[in-house]
């Protein structure tokens, strides 16, 4: 099995295309940390923070007076409040805020090259013929394709390490050596939640890798039965990028329909539960990890009974 | 007991109710090359997907080397070595590397220097290091039967292996598959060519709508009675000539053709008796000239669709 892994890693590396996304991955990390140092000028805590953030309370203070019922405002003086009683910087940025903003906001690139490379894998070898050679192996049919399984997920998973490794020191050279323990405050649904930033990053990532897993293991799987690439990375990434939306209509429609949170979509990104405990109102991390749990054994079922019983004649 | 390299039986592919191969069965010996002979469409490639297992079987028992394909798979495929249609590569990697990724999958292990004696073997040593996608149709085919003996296999499969080699390079091929009996090794060669498995092959099998219809050895074939060879005989005087043979009871199957030739069925030994018959009575013979029915014409006499596929 080991030497199969081997193999199907080797066949993975040895396309220039592996290769070009993480290139890809590495400059995207390095200009997007440019343009945010450049452009938006984050950086460093100014020392005289705090002077600035009392001066905001105090204009804040003015506008309530001629209106006082405006609550945007009061949340505001509250928030800037927090800031001070907590001693936070609000405007402080190190090489860990930029890892758990920009960093694991790319993530998405991650999964989408995940997504080509993975329906790739199997279906390439259908378009070039030479799954015929490899399936006259002494190995059985389900050996072969797990061990494309397993070495597009070895891929998937060495592009995140390579995007957390390039974006710790890209973040790093930008922004300076950041505390892993420092308090932020993390925009939610639900106003700001305080936060430790190091905490955070690791727990999105944490997040991140089940619906990794899933929607790489959906390309693999359309990959797998309609042997044509072009068709698992279209419907992959329509999965990927229509997820959110869907995910958010799914919210409507959940109100009315309790079947809807059993869908896929809305658990597709975990990543939320870093942030807020629920989504569609009452559902839970536990339940949302059965929920993909269920759909994963169904897709893997789907896809390893398909390849075992299908007959090659091209 | 001697175990057959080969056994194949009732091999039956059924697709949506139609029969693809009907109930097939046959055996190949140690050292032997076996020919699959059928016109495109036959179901010889269907034949030898099952047998490698590309294809599920509807019904039937394929054993490699007494294994049961079924029951020892690995076993069974590791006795195999096959190029099934045209030998496809990772274009994107060397040859030498297309190479090791299947010596890699081998249950027994697969040397370096093996990999380099067939690289010799195949004559590919100068270019084996290059992309295969370099590689021309020829060298693709020397490297798709690289592939196939890698793991010392004692059957080899080759799907159509002559189909983009040129001439010199189908001989080559043949007078190499002939050393590779000699090490015990066996092969199964399918072909529409009739010409071609009538060099290469020792018995052969003919596939026609999926059905086997006939197995015999190449020698069986040319000495079938009713194809005793007919011999054309160029004289001065082609009557006497016959008088002659009448009288001398030699032959009855007389055919008088232009100017001063004839042509009777005899074998080798009776054109000589005729030969000297009628020189010893002060005939001329000018030429003796066997015309041989190819294998091709006893080919299609055996099967009914034979101008479409067994013609060149």
């Amino acid at each position: 099995m080991i030497s199969l892994i081997k193999n199907e890693l080797t066949k993975i590396f040895a396309k220039k295309a592996s290769w070009i996304y993480i290139i890809i991955l590495f400059l995207a990390v390095i200009a997007v940390g440019v343009i945010q140092q450049k452009v938006f000028d984050l950086g460093p805590s100014d020392p005289n923070w705090r002077e600035d953030v009392q001066a905001e309370i105090i204009e804040y203070q003015q506008i309530l007076k001629e209106n006082p019922d405006d609550e945007w405002t009061m949340d505001l003086i509250q928030q800037n409040q927090s800031y001070l009683d907590e001693n936070i910087d609000p405007n402080a940025y190190s090489s860990w805020h930029f890892m758990n903003g920009t960093v694991i906001g790319m993530t998405m690139l991650i999964t989408l090259f995940s997504v080509i490379v993975g329906s790739a894998v199997v279906s390439s070898e259908f378009a070039d013929g030479t799954i015929k050679q490899l399936l006259i192996r002494p190995h059985r049919r389900w050996e072969i394709l797990l061990s494309k399984y397993i070495a597009t997920l070895i891929y998937s998973f060495s592009l995140l390490v390579a995007l957390i490794i390039f974006g710790y020191i890209v973040g790093l050279v930008l922004f300076g050596a950041g505390d892993f323990n420092a308090k932020f405050f993390e925009t939610t649904l639900e106003g700001y939640k305080l936060a430790v930033v190091g905490d955070q990053f690791l727990l999105k990532v944490l997040y991140y890798l089940p619906s990794l897993l899933i929607i790489v293991s959906i390309a693999f799987m359309l990959s797998t039965i309609f042997k044509s690439q072009a068709l698992a990375v279209g419907i992959g990434i329509f999965v990927l990028f229509l997820s959110s939306t869907l995910g958010g209509i799914i919210v409507l429609i959940a109100e009315k329909f309790a079947w809807a949170k059993l869908l896929i979509f809305p658990h597709l990104d975990l990543t939320v539960y870093a942030l807020e405990d629920n989504i569609l109102q009452d559902v839970t991390l536990p339940m949302s990890l059965l929920i993909l749990a269920v759909y994963y054994i169904i897709f893997m079922a789907l896809t390893f009974t398909f390849f075992q019983k299908r007959d090659i004649s091209i | 007991m001697t175990k057959k390299a080969l056994e194949v039986r009732s091999l039956t592919k059924k697709v949506k109710n139609k029969v693809i191969v009907d109930d097939v069965s046959f055996e190949v010996e140690k050292g032997e090359i076996f020919g699959l002979l059928g016109p495109n469409g036959a179901g010889k490639t269907t034949i030898i997907r099952m047998i490698v297992s590309l294809i599920g079987r509807t019904k039937g028992e394929v054993f490699v080397n007494g294994y049961n394909i079924d029951e020892q798979f690995k076993e069974s495929m590791s006795e195999m070595g096959a190029i099934v249609e045209n030998p496809e590569f990772y274009k994107y990697m060397s040859g030498y590397k297309n190479l090791k990724h299947y010596a890699n999958m081998a249950t027994r292990e697969v040397t370096e220097e093996r990999i380099k004696e067939v690289v010799k073997l195949v004559g590919l040593e100068n270019a084996v290091h290059q992309k295969v996608k370099t590689y021309s149709l020829g060298m693709r085919q020397r490297l798709g039967v690289a592939q196939a003996l890698l793991h010392n296999p004692s059957l080899l499969i080759l799907d159509e292996p002559t189909n983009g080699l040129d001439p010199q390079g189908i001989r080559e091929f043949r007078d190499y598959l002939r050393s590779l009996t000699k090490q015990g090794i066996s092969v199964i060669v399918s072909s529409h060519l009739l010409s071609e498995m009538e060099l290469m092959c020792d018995r052969f099998a003919i596939i026609e709508k999926g059905k086997l219809i006939h197995v015999s050895s190449i020698n069986q074939l040319a000495n079938q009675e009713q194809f005793v060879p007919t011999v054309q005989f160029e004289v001065d005087d082609v009557n006497k000539a016959f008088e002659l043979l009448k009288e001398h009871q030699l032959t009855n199957d007389w055919k008088v053709e232009e100017g001063q030739q004839f042509s009777i069925k005899v074998d080798k030994e009776t054109t000589a008796d005729v030969n000297l018959l009628l020189v010893n009575n002060g005939i001329k013979v000018y030429s003796i000239h066997p015309i041989t029915t190819t294998l091709e014409d006893r080919f299609l006499a055996l099967t009914s669709k034979g101008e479409q596929g067994g013609k060149k």
